[in-house]
């Protein structure tokens, strides 16, 4: 049945991406409307087929790709929601939309085929691990999608109408205000920062507890995500202390961002963190 | 019934005879009762406006005259109006009030304002009890037309003042308005009426500043804001988000270096120069510095012209909206006036049905309260089946204008209609004749065209 309530979501959310488009380029209130109940109906579902799809395997993680997949796309969408919820810069959704419909999609296709054999993902302090982690990497995402928006935004403001032609100058009308951007990347920088805290603090007591114990801190993976929770501190740090905004502000997001990546990444050369394999 | 629109406008006549015929707010319940007093006007209304003044009436024959009315009203020499005044009838009245009703005929295209003051206009006539069927019903086509052109097109959607400008700008770079504080160097007419803008749409603080310290508190004044002495304007800025300049100082005030001063001072948060000043006030170079957005006056209007030209593009697609509603609102006139026939057609039917059920009354003999019914239900069936065709025809040949068709079927079935649709329609286009006697009026009959 949970197959069913994530195809209408998948429906449902692929119906929203198509709305977003006239709702925020030609600013038409009514597919607005019709994008956000969309959307929010997606959601909903979404969320009952994945509490049915853990309620009937008697476990509260995910165990498999897609449902890592879905998890996420669950996540991108309530993150969406919250934005818009709190800065009404629906113009997110564009990028936000279409993303959790591709993450939505393959897991809708049918159930895991294949899920990780480890016993160790099956331990039930990782679902927060997991679930910490989504979320930080997903708050990250969206704080790189504002910066970027940030820096286009900024570069049509400063280059003035005259260096650009009216065609040219009115198609981007509907990016947010160079505030309202500063301020989701911010808000979502300070918001992914616990999750992580928290997603690396739970992962490193598991790791504590396998047979690998203090070594395991020297596999690649698990340094690279050190690394890059030292350079969100210090993202915060900077942010903070010298009222670091816009340009550079923005080119920094970019590097935790790229770090993120490479951690990410970093699980092809990991010999610990790679459950598929076990 | 004859539609006339007479009247003066921007583009017909200069401010000092418009302000002539002027009519405040107060004064147009009584003149537009005194109009609906002249003869042969059955219903009316009047439109005035700093931009026009516009007088719409029904009128029973083109003979009447509305001009010598306002000739009357407003004690004013015949000579002095009658090159300025222009007359609309009919299908022209029509197509006029629609494009004025949508802004087509506005001074700035598609601005807001007209569409409330023709409302405001059409609620004042019917309280003073001067509109019924035929202009309620053109008014609510118009208000409809022009709803359609906002929706369907974007000839509201950019600003076109350099203020309008300078506040959109700033709503791009701080979102909200509410809180934001604006610092007015020097005290141009232009930076007031920016601030007051910016006022509007929610700014906080004011601050001014000035060489002469009255002229500041002057301006300071009606937006209850705090005067900054001269000597204080590079400590000032840096509390201000926006910084309005228009001094008459013959080199930059604001330089590079008090940009990154002001940026350091502020944590970067960003400011917004506009710079309104000839020779300007603000160094170019400030607008390389990060966090910092300086616009001078050519800027401005290089904005404003860009959305200008948007609008202009917009208003051939939202003429064309207009020509459809015209021609949709004379085809529902011209099938409105055949509805005394298709009234009389449904009258007789009826009359003939109840007469033969009454015929036939005695051979059916007492019939139960279901059968009644039926017999009536089947009755009422075949009459509507057999009227349908003769109604429709009606209709058609109403809408084409076919007058010879709708004579033969008038004489068919005796009816008590007109045989030329144009000529029994509330609004008739404008014929050949109607042309040639506004030709001979004395009066200017404005086109279109001119007021394109």
């Amino acid at each position: 049945m949970y197959l069913l309530w994530l195809r209408a979501a998948a429906v449902l959310y692929s119906a929203a991406s198509v709305a977003v488009f006239p709702a925020v380029l030609y600013g038409l209130s009514r597919w607005r409307k019709i994008c956000v109940h969309l959307a929010g109906l997606a959601v909903f579902f979404h969320f009952v087929s994945m509490v049915e799809m853990l309620v009937q395997a008697h476990r509260w993680m995910p165990v498999g790709v897609r449902e890592v997949e879905s998890l996420l796309g669950l996540a991108v969408a309530a993150l969406f929601f919250l934005v818009w919820w709190l800065y009404e810069a629906i113009s997110l959704g564009i990028f936000a939309l279409p993303a959790t419909f591709f993450l939505v999609f393959v897991p809708s296709l049918g159930p895991d085929r294949y899920t990780f054999p480890s016993q160790g993902v099956r331990v039930s302090w990782l679902v927060a691990h997991i679930a910490a982690l989504l979320i930080s990497y997903v708050a990250l995402c969206f704080s790189m999608l504002a910066s970027v928006l940030y820096l286009i935004q900024e570069r049509r403001i400063k280059s003035k109408p005259s260096a650009l032609k009216a065609s040219h100058w009115m198609p981007l009308d509907w990016l947010p205000p160079l505030d309202t951007l500063e301020r989701i990347a911010h808000a979502t920088l300070e918001f992914g920062f616990p999750c992580m805290t928290v997603g690396l603090v739970i992962g490193s007591v598991l790791a504590q507890e396998t047979p690998l114990g203090a070594s395991y801190f020297l596999d690649p993976k698990v340094i690279a995500s050190f690394v890059s929770w030292v350079v969100y501190v210090f993202l915060l740090l900077v942010r903070r202390s010298a009222g670091l905004r816009g340009r550079r502000a923005a080119y920094l997001s970019g590097a935790v961002f790229a770090v993120m990546i490479a951690v990410w990444a970093a699980n092809l050369l990991s010999h610990v963190h790679r459950f598929g394999a076990q | 019934m004859t539609l006339a629109i007479i009247g003066v406008n921007y583009k017909t006549a200069p401010i000092e005879v418009r302000e002539r015929i002027a009519i405040s707010r107060e004064e147009l319940p009584e003149t537009t009762r005194a109009l609906a007093a002249v003869p042969g006007v059955s219903e009316c209304m009047i439109v005035s406006t700093c931009n026009r003044v516009e007088l719409l009436a029904a009128v029973d024959s083109q003979d009447i005259d509305l001009t010598k009315f306002l000739e009357r009203h407003f004690d004013l020499d015949p000579a002095l109006l009658a090159p300025h005044i222009y007359v609309q009838r009919d299908q022209e009245a029509v197509r006029h009030l629609f494009r004025v009703a949508a802004s087509l005929d506005s001074m700035v295209v598609g601005e807001p304002q007209i569409l409330g003051q023709v409302k405001e206009a059409f609620a004042v006539a019917r309280a003073s009890g001067t509109v019924a069927g035929q202009l309620e019903h053109l008014l609510q086509s118009a208000f409809a037309a022009a709803k359609k052109v906002r929706s369907e097109t974007e000839i509201g959607s950019n600003s076109v003042s350099i203020a309008s400008v300078a506040v959109e700008l700033a709503r791009k770079i701080f979102g909200s308005l509410a809180g934001r504080t604006v610092f007015l160097v020097g005290a141009g007419k232009m930076s007031e009426l920016a601030a007051r803008h910016l006022v509007q749409q929610g700014a906080g603080a004011i601050l001014v500043t000035n060489r002469t310290v009255a002229r500041a508190r002057s301006m300071a004044e009606p937006f209850h804001g705090r005067v900054i002495p001269f000597e204080g304007i590079y400590e000032a800025a840096s509390e201000a988000d926006i910084v309005i300049s228009s001094t008459g100082a013959p080199h930059p005030i604001f330089r590079r270096e008090h940009g990154v001063a002001f940026m350091r001072r502020r944590r970067n948060r960003p400011m917004f120069f506009i710079d309104i000043a000839v020779p300007r006030d603000v160094d170019p170079a400030m607008n390389k510095l990060e966090g910092i957005f300086v616009y001078d006056i050519d800027d401005l209007q290089q904005v404003a012209a860009a959305h200008m030209a948007e609008r202009s593009r917009e208003a051939g697609d939202a003429e064309a909206l207009i020509a459809a509603e015209v021609a949709r609102f004379h085809q529902r006139q011209l099938t409105v006036n055949v509805a005394p026939a298709i009234v009389a057609l449904q009258a007789q039917a009826e009359e003939i049905r109840q007469a033969e059920l009454k015929r036939m009354q005695s051979r059916l003999g007492s019939l139960s309260a279901e059968q009644a019914a039926a017999v009536e239900a089947l009755t009422r069936g075949l009459v509507n089946k057999f009227l349908h065709p003769p109604m429709q025809a009606l209709k058609q040949a109403a809408r084409e204008g076919d007058s010879a068709r709708l004579d033969a079927l008038c004489d068919t079935w005796d009816l008590p209609a007109s045989a030329d649709p144009e000529a029994n329609s509330a609004f008739p286009t404008t014929g050949p004749e109607n042309q040639a006697k506004s030709e001979s009026s004395p009066m200017k009959e404005v086109s279109q065209e001119s007021h394109q």
